[in-house]
């Protein structure tokens, strides 16, 4: 120890140290505002134009939700978002491969509940060649019998890999223990391996001519535009783009059963716990969401919160722990929700103290409520870091298309900001208690059963059952 | 008063431009200026790694940039997070084979506090380290490690391959995380020997990149950092040198509970700063890097034995870097289906080399990798202290890519080649076991394996 001191001190002595500096006046900043319009093929259009940012991204929205998948067929729409590249009317699936990467594109496509999402970034030197391909890919894919098999045969050959990856089997564990049997949210969201072996080209196009075509769909398309003739390149491309009138799908109301209780997903021999505690609550319709975003930071949204105040800088259980609300599906009518959890994974031999903890950080929430520096800090962090957080046009396009997908207003995200820096202490405990009532949370456990099982059920944070693994 | 220069703007250079400056202490201070967004990136690369580790304290590094966040003299405990947080900013530490680096991007009026809580745990961190916050990083360091490697399928692999690639007792030999062991093993005064050695102003390089006011700049880099003295501890990395090729296949068996067979390899590659290695990327990104790749469309397209393939390039500055092939088999496809169609194809490049579409494909994609690197003011920030810390000269960033754009298809020819061949691999091959079984029934099998 006196060693210690010694040579610490001669290292303090030598250092001129200066106050902690104050920050200056913060420069304005605000969230894009995008211009709205529409193509004559009925395509809405939100454009962005960001200057210094070379890579453009595009999101391509389609009102084409998993609970529209035909009974049975769960999975085919993603197969269907996989192959939309697969091949068009202009190349093989080679081809349009060896184009994109031309272009130095990457283009991705992926279904969720509330529809499917295209995305394609390409340097702006190559942009209106890279929209040719997407167009192609929208507007007259081939869906080529064989590299449908293929990519239903690469599917099958996917599932096993996500059943054993813990945080990906915790998530299809919590959704089959929260929502009833007959909804779509119940079930894995890219099919299982007897819905996915059942899907074929056939099915494939009966599901793209039900729900994509241009007057549903939008195009969010963001980046540095100078020397670009952006009009002329989306009308060459998107605006060739041709379909059907007819209306969008109607969604039905999200219903779950959050009764307090435990599911371990056996693992023998895991070294960790994977948990992942949740249940479903208000989403960005509902008037508390700003507070909720803020509540939710307080109790898990860095390793300086609550959660990892405790679990990770003061008992070292967890290499950090999160508490986070995930839109599922949003709607005007206010039949949406948002997946509302705490995820991270602890030692095998911590499970049980470690939720322990965690069920005491919530009830002292519950029974102190925030502090006001706490809360101070959150909302400067929330709002300070929104230019941080959106410097790349890939960042802007995905909120602004979020922002479409869950039926916002194109300014939403900017008002957000503001919300934020008017919600007080009071509104923010309350909102983040009731987000996590320590009675009605669903607690999913990837992990060693024989170890857990019997520290996990003294904790009376509801009834404990066991699934294979 | 620091000095400095500034570079003219080169072609190709994207329109970036970066001054530098050195302190009287040594530290090395790079500039970027950028006024499209108010935001500013504050990046620190010491230049100690895990290659600087010595036997018995693997680890040592990372576990050492965790303590990094536990306080200094006048920052209290987590208060390098709350600070930075609270101003709006974000921030980070990671660990690699030859650096660590430590960054916040902060919006651009909070820029002067990102300097302050660099320069006050540079100057004075032992003054807050304690054997409390050893214990508990400790813990977090070791679920990170369970977490990352030991908690998932084939999390393991990257550990395995490289200590094949590199020879015991060579120093990439083990990987940043470190055993359990000697993580367990490392104690305080370790980690003091270790700040007194390695953090040292003129052992790091800070760059600043964004909308800043470069005189303003300087000037609180001057103030803040300017009075932390100058130490020569170091001792230099062991000798990282090692021939071009392996000389052999290395093949080692792993029987576990995956979800299916792999086959993963390393092969020995150019170092990082030469055109040869910017030709085994162009050679990587034709063979392996996306969907329109020569193992993709053999394996995944046509063949349909694999359910994933693709190569990647670990750049390395102080030994060979490695090239890196992960295949993950389709349904009950064997390794040695996959193997032996991969050899095929690694042995049809080297023979044919690239075609003239494959070399426009393979350097439009790099190119939207760099730009992609380059879009945020921290990426800038990184790429400027990568090319000071390891080969000198941060002007090397803003020219990274036309070197790229550069390299002739004869070129990469040459580098598969010379390079990409069965007896320069390390091989891992994945056979799972049924869930459940006990792993030890596996381990009298696998002299057995390796011998095939």
């Amino acid at each position: 120890m006196s060693d210690a001191v010694t040579s610490a001190g001669s290292i303090a002595s030598t250092m001129d140290f200066h106050p902690q500096p104050r920050g200056g006046a913060p420069k304005p900043w605000a969230f894009p505002a995008p211009e709205r319009s529409q193509l004559p093929n009925g395509l809405t259009l939100l454009t962005s134009h960001r200057p210094g940012q070379q890579v453009v991204a595009v999101e391509i929205n389609l009102v084409a939700p998993l609970e529209a998948e035909p009974e049975g067929l769960d999975g085919v729409a993603t197969i269907m978002a996989r192959a939309l590249s697969e091949g068009t009317d202009k190349h093989t699936a080679e081809e349009f491969a060896a184009e994109l990467e031309r272009c130095g594109a990457t283009l991705d496509a992926h279904a969720d509940h509330p529809g499917l999402r295209v995305s394609l970034e390409v340097p702006a030197s190559r942009l209106a060649r890279a929209l040719g391909l997407l167009a192609d890919a929208l507007r007259a894919p081939a869906f080529p019998v064989s590299e449908v098999e293929r990519l239903v045969r690469n599917r099958l050959d996917e599932i096993p890999h996500e059943l054993a990856n813990p945080a990906r089997r915790a998530a299809m564990a919590l959704s089959k223990e929260l929502f009833p049997g007959t909804s779509r949210m119940s079930r894995p969201r890219q099919g299982t391996e007897e819905t996915v072996e059942r899907i074929d080209a056939a099915a494939v196009r009966a599901f793209y001519d039900a729900h994509v075509r241009p007057a549903t769909a939008t195009a969010v398309v963001v980046g540095d535009f100078a020397g670009v003739d952006l009009d002329a390149a989306l009308a060459d491309t998107l605006g060739a783009w041709t379909g059907s009138t007819a209306e969008p799908v109607k969604a039905s109301p999200i219903i779950a059963d959050d009764a307090g209780r435990v599911v371990i997903v056996d693992r023998p021999g895991a070294v960790q716990t994977q948990l992942l505690i949740g249940r479903i609550g208000a989403d960005r319709h509902d008037r508390v969401w700003p507070a909720q975003v803020l509540g939710t930071y307080c109790l898990g949204g860095t390793l300086t919160s609550r959660l990892d105040r405790v679990l990770r800088e003061e008992k070292g259980y967890t290499y950090g722990v999160r508490a986070f609300g995930q839109v599922l599906r949003s709607s005007a009518d206010g039949s949406g929700a948002a997946m509302l959890a705490i995820s991270g994974s602890v030692d095998t031999a911590s499970t049980g103290p470690a939720l322990e903890d965690l069920w005491k950080v919530l009830r002292t929430l519950a029974d102190e409520g925030l502090t006001d520096a706490e809360r101070d800090v959150a909302v400067q962090n929330l709002v300070g870091v929104a230019p941080l957080k959106y410097e790349t046009a890939a960042a802007v396009a995905g909120t602004l298309a979020d922002q479409v997908e869950q039926h916002l207003p194109d300014d939403f995200q900017a008002q957000l900001y503001a919300r934020l820096a008017e919600t007080g202490t009071v509104e923010a405990t309350a909102a983040a208690v009731n987000a996590f009532p320590v009675d009605r949370l669903v607690t999913v456990l990837v992990g060693d059963a024989a170890q857990i099982a019997g520290p996990v059920r003294e904790l009376g944070i509801g009834e404990v059952t066991v699934v294979s693994g | 008063m620091p000095m400095g220069h500034t570079a003219t703007e080169q072609a190709g250079s994207g329109g970036l431009t970066a001054t530098e400056h050195r302190l009287a202490n040594g530290l090395r201070v790079v500039l970027s200026e950028d006024h499209l967004t108010p935001v500013a990136a504050v990046c620190l690369w010491y230049d100690v790694g895990s290659r600087h580790e010595v036997k018995g304290r693997t680890g040592l590094a990372h576990l050492f940039e965790h303590l990094m966040f536990q306080g200094s003299a006048q920052v209290k405990g987590n208060g390098h997070f709350e600070l930075v947080q609270g101003a709006g900013g974000s921030l980070n530490g990671t660990t690699s084979f030859e650096r660590t680096n430590y960054f916040e991007t902060m919006p651009a009026h909070e820029l002067e506090l990102a300097l302050w809580l660099e320069a006050d745990r540079m100057g004075s961190l032992l003054t807050a380290l304690d054997d409390e916050s050893l214990e508990n990083q400790r813990d977090v360091v070791k679920n990170e490690r369970r977490q990352r490697y030991d908690n998932v399928p084939y999390g393991t692999a990257f550990e395995k391959l490289t200590a094949m690639a590199y020879p015991e007792g060579h120093p990439y030999h083990h990987t940043p995380i470190g055993s359990m062991a000697d993580l367990d093993a490392a104690s305080l005064e370790d980690a003091r020997a270790f700040f007194r050695t390695y953090y040292a102003p003129n052992n790091a390089v800070l760059s600043i990149v964004g909308d800043i006011d470069p005189e303003q700049t300087l000037a609180w880099v001057e103030k803040y950092f300017g009075s932390i003295p100058a130490h020569d501890g170091k001792q230099p990395p062991r000798d990282g040198t090692l021939p071009d090729i392996m000389g052999g296949e290395l093949r080692e068996v792993v029987e576990e509970e995956v979800p299916s067979r792999a086959l993963m390899a390393a092969y020995r590659l150019p170092h990082d700063g030469t055109r040869e290695a910017d030709a085994a990327d162009l050679a990587l990104t034709v063979l392996g890097g996306g969907e329109s790749s020569r193992l993709y469309n053999r394996l995944v397209r046509r063949d349909r034995s694999a359910v994933a393939a693709g190569f990647g390039l670990l750049r390395l500055a102080g030994a060979p870097s490695l090239g890196w092939l992960d295949v993950k088999t389709s349904g009950g496809v064997e390794v040695p289906a996959i193997e032996s169609a991969v050899d095929e194809e690694l042995a049809r490049f080297a023979a044919e080399g690239p075609t003239p579409e494959e070399m426009e494909r393979a350097q439009a994609q790099l190119e939207r990798e760099w730009l992609d690197r380059l879009a945020t003011v921290s990426g800038r920030a990184d790429e400027l202290c990568r090319f000071a810390v390891l080969f000198g000269d941060p002007q090397l960033a803003l020219t990274a890519v036309r070197r790229v754009l550069e390299i002739t298809p004869q070129e990469v020819q040459a580098v598969a080649q010379a390079r990409l061949r069965p007896d320069n691999r390390a091989v891992l091959v994945y056979e799972p076991t049924e869930p459940n079984e006990p792993t030890d029934a596996a381990a009298g099998t696998e002299e057995e394996e390796a011998a095939l």
